[in-house]
């Protein structure tokens, strides 16, 4: 048995490794218990760089998979692997984890266990949601996730910490559970009783037939007569699955008008908790439309196409509009989350190929830039423990090299040319004038952009430059050497992804064009000008050739000769 | 054969023999849980009356012993096919052999709960016990009943026993008020049932079950005024015990004045065995008319919502608790509903309405249904006497009487205090809200699944809507436990029963969360359920 069979794993369960680990260690040992922390995040680290590197983005499209027998009673197997996009964001999570443990270090003096400890657990339920190819066991992660962010936020936030805390966690619920129950109907939908199963290739196998019988029918109604028993179903109910899919992830996104959750959660949340937030927590939202939402219920994402859309866009003028209006930084920040998430599913729903690579860019973009964002405010709330931008000014003057990053960062987030904003925002933007959509959806769109610029440059000019008003922001430390390690690679990396995106791109590429090809297969309206795959083809950063339709997935055998409870080696056994 | 290893534990403890030559067990098999509970109540009653020795720790270890043992025999039962014993009087099936041990499993708990608690406050008594354990033979008996008759007899051997523990502890009124409250309510919904029974029986000349299902169709066409007030008063009466909306005010005042090891009896095996009287007799009648299920359908959607709806305005912890046992039933009813829905498709009903989603005969979605129920009791159970034990701990003798014993406030700062008991808290509540890797959740996710196969979306969709506004209370035990600063006082004293119940249980809540292989196998490999 070949290490990489079972590196997924190790990615997903040493953090909670370490957090067992952390659990026997005595609680006034802070010293101890941040380093072990770090150290579980480094080599969290290691293990997401190497299954980065061992992706091959010319491969199958679910690679480093292993499966087990669990509660195959109720159809649910224990199933891991990742595509290009999975990949990309079990690398970003493993990024942030090091430097959102280096971002608390001095920040929570209290309850450092338990603190510390919630860090690796949500790592661990973050890297599982992402690595799962099994849909019970992604929601199992999905709503593991909750937990430690609830405390997180609940514990060891600002004053208002319990009610944003209740607030976070009632939302996301409300939206899972009806997502739990879509599911569940799908799951009944896929076959007769016995062949069932969660997984996730094989359900997006046995509703792929019932899917293009569905999309015939909404095309023109003259196939709508003798539709399968599944199919008909799919055409009577599919509107609803799609929507408790749709709103579970929506809310997770967070779109309008189901954000409000959002800034009071930021602002709320320590800094570790709004970087992990912001970084990783959201793109699960987009992930799930990605991976489960369009795929399984491609005619309903067509339908639905300019619903969704709408929304999007008026979370991107809403959410900047709505950063003009704000004193508080850390609720700007939030609200600017918002306004980016929107760009990532417009183009997602694009459903074609610049838009979505940009959408999934934009993923990764939003992940390191925001992120930077809070953790960069951070280190200043940590020196005044003041969010108003009327309590700053002129901070440039005492903390140059805090600037300098600051301003990087926002450069960044406004997406100007050579960084990695650029990249995301130009792309979507691109699909969105060449896709489907009218016109002015582009335009609304790039007004976002112009409204981004606006109230971040309005943020560094108020904070940093201009007369020093409060005597106490004259005499702040620059940032020390640990802050300066923890903000110096999301630096160098909105450089990297912004000048040389060419080896992420590459990995997101076959899983872009998958996504494209799978929701293009309910298309409802061939003859109407959408794409023609020449098009698509011509794209520069399209290395890999264009794939063949979409195949029905393969479907990994479960071997049943390995227990899950034999032992951790599965090949050992006679 | 499945793939887990440890089956190779199950089938060491299963009678070693060839599928064929299984033969359904015997009636002395069936009854003998009972039979030790039964012996060893008295048993107890005698040491009151002869034994000397001061210490009286030794009777709790001996309940808790005793259920042990029955519980295993149950367990043994579980995996024999299912047959009638006693002339049809009663059935020996898998269903009846895991209430039991269920039932088992809560008077286990809840003595060794009871040691610690009434240790503290020097009030070991045999006959506690004794109450307990026929309380707990009660319950076993009715899970056996294929009668009328017998059940309403052993309905109420279980609730005699039941009213005196609720009054046992008589310091203060509220035990004693829970508990008259209690008796004079039971004694009511007894009388409704076994006149709901007259009246079936005059209807169908029969109080055997099984017999009922071939006469009462007919029944119902012939003799309407006299069968359908019957089999509405018989419902009325199950529905007391179980607690669904609207027979379900006594809950909170008796869950509240009842001494909390009782109250944990309560929640976690009283409610099984109402269950199982209630799933006894629509197994039997539910087929003859689609009213039945809409009836059934209506009392799951209002105890789920009145009941999360009721708990989420409670400070005291114990009456929240017993709001949320009351949505539990709730859910547990849908699985209940989902029972022979089979037999009436696309009645529309609006929310309720039964939509065929994919094609279950009633030869896959019964078996189904009553495996989700069971685990969902099972799951129930577990963590309702954890939660019950922390609250026992945590509990002053001074309390007694107080107004505010139970307030939210008792639980401030726990996490600081009690760390344990709070992550345990913590666990237990996560379970009832159902999130997963907790057994709560497998219990949701398997009800909800019948539910969705059984067609019963609406309802599901109000259930899971329920449930999460259900989860606010939930947390806010937790915000409590974990996010409020620590008062000065000192909280309950430790002792090593509790602490054990409380370990037991919050280990079980994870482990079969997250690995419930074995448990999942022993289900569905019993024969749950005689087929009509």
């Amino acid at each position: 048995m070949n290490a990489s069979s079972t590196l997924l794993n190790y990615v997903v369960f040493l953090p909670m490794a370490f957090a067992l680990l952390l659990l026997l260690l005595p609680g006034n040992e802070k010293g101890q218990i941040r380093f072990a922390t770090l150290l579980g995040m480094l080599v969290n680290l290691v293990t997401g760089i190497w299954a980065f590197a061992a992706f091959k983005p010319g491969g199958p499209e679910f690679q480093l998979e292993y499966r087990l027998s669990w509660l195959s009673d109720l159809g649910i197997s224990y199933h891991l692997g990742v595509d290009g996009l999975a990949v990309a964001l079990v690398l970003l999570t493993a990024v942030l984890g090091p430097l959102v443990v280096l971002s608390s270090w001095r920040f929570v003096e209290e309850r450092v266990k338990e603190f510390h400890v919630c860090l690796l657990i949500l790592q661990t339920a973050m890297m599982g949601a992402l690595c799962s190819l099994d849909v019970m066991l992604f929601y199992i992660f999905f709503e593991a996730m909750l937990i430690p962010m609830y405390f997180l936020i609940g514990v060891f936030g600002s004053e208002e910490r319990q009610k944003a805390a209740l607030k976070f966690f009632l939302y996301t619920l409300v939206g899972s559970l009806l997502m739990l129950l879509a599911l569940l109907w799908v799951f009944f939908l896929s076959g007769p009783e016995g062949t069932r199963s969660f997984d996730y290739a094989a359900l997006y196998n046995s509703l792929m037939d019932a899917n293009r019988e569905v999309s015939l029918c909404m095309q023109n109604n003259a196939h709508c007569s003798n539709l399968s028993a599944t199919a008909a179903a799919l055409l009577q109910w599919g509107p609803w699955m799609f929507g408790a899919f749709a709103l579970a992830f929506a809310i997770k996104v967070p779109m309008f008008p189901v954000h409000t959750w959002l800034p009071d959660a930021h602002v709320q949340a320590p800094v570790a908790g709004s970087m992990v937030l912001a970084g990783v927590l959201l793109k699960m939202g987009t992930f799930g439309f990605w991976r489960y939402a369009m795929p399984l219920f491609p005619a309903q994402a067509w339908a639905y196409q300019n619903v969704l859309v709408a929304l999007s866009l008026i979370g991107i003028v809403y959410g900047a509009l709505m950063c003009l209006a704000q004193k508080d930084i850390k609720k700007l920040i939030a609200y600017s989350s918002v306004s980016h998430m929107g760009f990532c599913m417009l183009g997602m729903l694009t459903f074609q190929a610049e838009g979505t690579m940009g959408a999934a860019y934009q993923m990764l973009n939003h992940g390191v830039s925001t992120g930077a964002l809070f953790l960069l405010f951070g280190m200043l709330y940590e020196r005044r423990h003041l969010r108003n931008m009327a309590d700053y000014g002129g901070i440039a003057k005492a903390m140059p090299i805090f600037t300098v990053f600051f301003i990087i960062i926002t450069f960044s987030s406004i997406a100007v040319p050579g960084t990695n904003g650029f990249v995301g925002e130009f792309l979507v933007l691109l699909g969105t004038f060449k896709s489907n959509l009218p016109m002015w959806a582009g335009i609304l769109a790039t007004t976002g952009v112009i409204f981004g610029a606006a109230y971040m440059l309005w943020v560094v000019q108020r904070v940093f430059f201009g007369p020093v008003t409060q005597q106490a922001n004259a005499s702040l430390k620059d940032i020390n050497f640990r802050e300066f390690v923890t903000a110096l690679p999301l630096v160098l990396l909105v450089f990297f992804m912004g000048l040389r995106p060419q080896p992420i791109l590459e990995v997101l590429s076959p899983s872009v064009e998958r996504y494209v090809a799978r929701v293009h297969q309910a298309r409802p309206n061939p003859e109407a000008k959408t794409l023609s795959p020449q098009r698509e083809k011509e794209a520069l950063w399209m290395h890999v050739s264009a794939l063949p339709p979409p195949q029905p997935l393969h479907v990994q055998q479960v071997d049943d000769s390995q227990p899950l409870l034999a032992n951790n080696q599965p090949g050992e056994r006679p | 054969m499945s793939a887990f290893p440890s089956l190779a534990f199950s089938s060491m403890l299963l009678p070693a023999m060839p599928a064929s030559t299984v033969s359904p067990p015997s009636f002395v098999q069936t009854l003998l849980p009972a039979a030790i509970l039964a012996v060893t109540a008295m048993l107890l009653m005698l040491t009151e009356a002869f034994s000397v020795s001061k210490s009286r720790s030794y009777q709790a270890i001996l309940a808790a012993g005793a259920s042990a043992v029955a519980g295993f025999l149950a367990f043994q039962n579980t995996q024999l096919p299912a047959g009638f014993i006693l002339n049809d009087r009663g059935v020996a099936d898998g269903f009846s052999s895991w209430i039991t041990l269920i039932a088992c499993l809560a008077a286990g708990m809840s003595s060794l709960l009871a040691l610690g608690f009434f240790r503290q406050r020097n009030a070991e008594r045999g006959e506690f016990y004794a109450l307990l354990l026929f309380a707990a033979a009660g319950m076993s008996l009715l899970a056996v009943s294929n009668e009328l008759i017998t059940l309403f007899v052993n309905l109420e051997l279980m609730s005699v026993a039941t009213y005196a523990l609720a009054a046992f502890w008589r310091r203060g009124n509220r035990s004693v008020e829970s508990a008259f409250k209690y008796f004079i309510l039971g004694a009511f919904a007894s009388a409704i049932l076994i006149y709901g029974v007259a009246l079936l029986y005059g209807a169908t000349g029969t109080t055997q079950l099984n017999l009922l299902h071939t006469a009462l169709p007919n029944a119902l066409k012939t003799t309407p005024w006299l069968s359908w007030p019957g089999l509405i008063l018989v419902l009325t009466g199950l529905s007391f015990k179980i607690a669904a909306v609207p027979l379900h005010m006594w809950t909170p005042d008796v869950y509240e004045g009842a001494p909390t090891p009782v109250t944990a009896l309560m929640g976690a095996g009283i409610k099984a065995a109402a269950f199982v009287a209630l799933v006894r007799v629509v197994l039997h009648v539910g087929d003859s008319s689609a009213v039945l299920l809409h009836i059934l359908s209506f009392l799951a959607a209002i105890t789920m919502v009145v009941g999360n709806l009721m708990a989420i305005a409670q400070r005291n912890v114990k009456r929240m608790l017993a709001y949320s046992s009351i949505a539990h039933a709730g859910y547990i009813l849908i699985g209940v509903a989902a029972l022979f829905t089979t037999s009436h498709w696309g009645n529309d009903v609006g929310v309720l309405s039964v939509t065929k989603v994919a094609t279950p005969t009633i030869e896959t979605l019964r078996p189904a249904a009553l495996q989700g129920i069971l685990f969902y009791l099972l799951s129930y159970a577990i963590t309702v006497v954890g939660a019950f034990g922390v609250l026992a701990a945590i509990e002053k003798r001074e309390d007694d009487g107080a107004a505010d014993a139970w307030d939210l406030n008792r639980l401030s700062g726990l996490a600081t205090r009690r760390p344990g008991w709070a992550l345990a808290m913590a666990l237990f509540m996560f379970s009832m809200g159902g999130i997963p890797s907790t057994i709560g959740f497998l219990g949701k996710l398997y009800l909800f699944k019948v539910g969705i196969s059984a067609g019963l979306i609406g309802l599901s969709v109000l259930g899971v809507l329920a449930s999460a506004a259900g989860m606010y209370y939930y947390l806010r035990v937790i915000v409590y436990m974990y996010m409020k600063p620590s008062p000065e006082t000192e909280i309950g004293l430790r002792h090593w029963s509790t602490e054990f119940v409380l370990a037991v249980s919050a280990v079980a809540v994870i482990l079969l969360g997250l690995l419930p292989g074995p448990l999942l196998d022993w289900l569905s490999q019993a024969a749950l359920f005689i087929p009509n």
